[in-house]
């Protein structure tokens, strides 16, 4: 039963770690490829973390904890640096559609 | 977790780091490089947690908590050269 719930969980992780690596792969620019891998790269290695403690060792899950809080805290922070870093170089934002409101003209024209 | 479970897993996550790892060699600009290189690491604390969920051990979410710190260290200072070009301003 705990094997069955487990599958479950993990193959969860597994389909939104595999969108958020295709929408790394396929999407074409800086800013949305920072969407993808940051969002759905967080949701998805909580199913792998929650996962794990069914194995009921309560190391495992004070290391799970931990590894926890740390991604929650450092996910955001790392991203925003990109994004900032993006920003300051002024990355363009290629992709049919794009609207850059910041006033620095880093879309492309059309 | 059933064995075919883990196998499947494991072997799908091994062609998603690949996948990343295709993006890191042929991105152009830093940047997307940086930014692959996190989700690599993510996807590297994944592949440790499967392992350390099947075979009850813990050590190898240590060396999960550490891969995490580095990453985060080193895709802010990566990130601030690409953009500042020195890490200390």
């Amino acid at each position: 039963m705990l094997a069955w719930l487990t599958d479950l969980i993990i193959a969860a992780g597994l389909l939104i770690m595999t969108t958020a690596v295709y929408g790394m792969v396929r999407l074409p620019n800086l800013y949305t490829r920072l969407h993808a891998a940051s969002k759905a790269g967080f949701l998805g290695i909580i199913p792998f973390l929650l996962a794990a403690t069914t194995t009921g060792e309560p190391g495992i899950a004070a290391r799970l904890l931990l590894i926890t809080l740390l991604l929650t805290l450092t996910t955001p922070v790392a991203a925003h640096a990109i994004g900032r870093s993006a920003f300051l170089r002024g990355e363009r934002l290629e992709g049919s559609g794009s609207i850059d409101e910041s006033g620095h003209d880093l879309a492309e024209r059309r | 977790m059933h064995p075919a479970m883990f196998y499947l897993a494991v072997v799908w996550l091994v062609a998603l780091i690949g996948a990343s790892a295709l993006v890191v060699i042929a991105a152009r600009g830093p940047l997307v490089r940086i930014l692959a290189l996190d989700t690599l690491t993510l996807l590297l604390i994944a592949l440790l947690t499967l392992f350390a969920q099947a075979t009850s051990a813990a050590h190898y979410l240590d060396a999960a908590l550490a891969f995490a710190l580095l990453s985060f260290i080193g895709t802010l200072a990566a990130a601030r050269y690409a953009s500042e070009g020195s890490l200390f301003s």
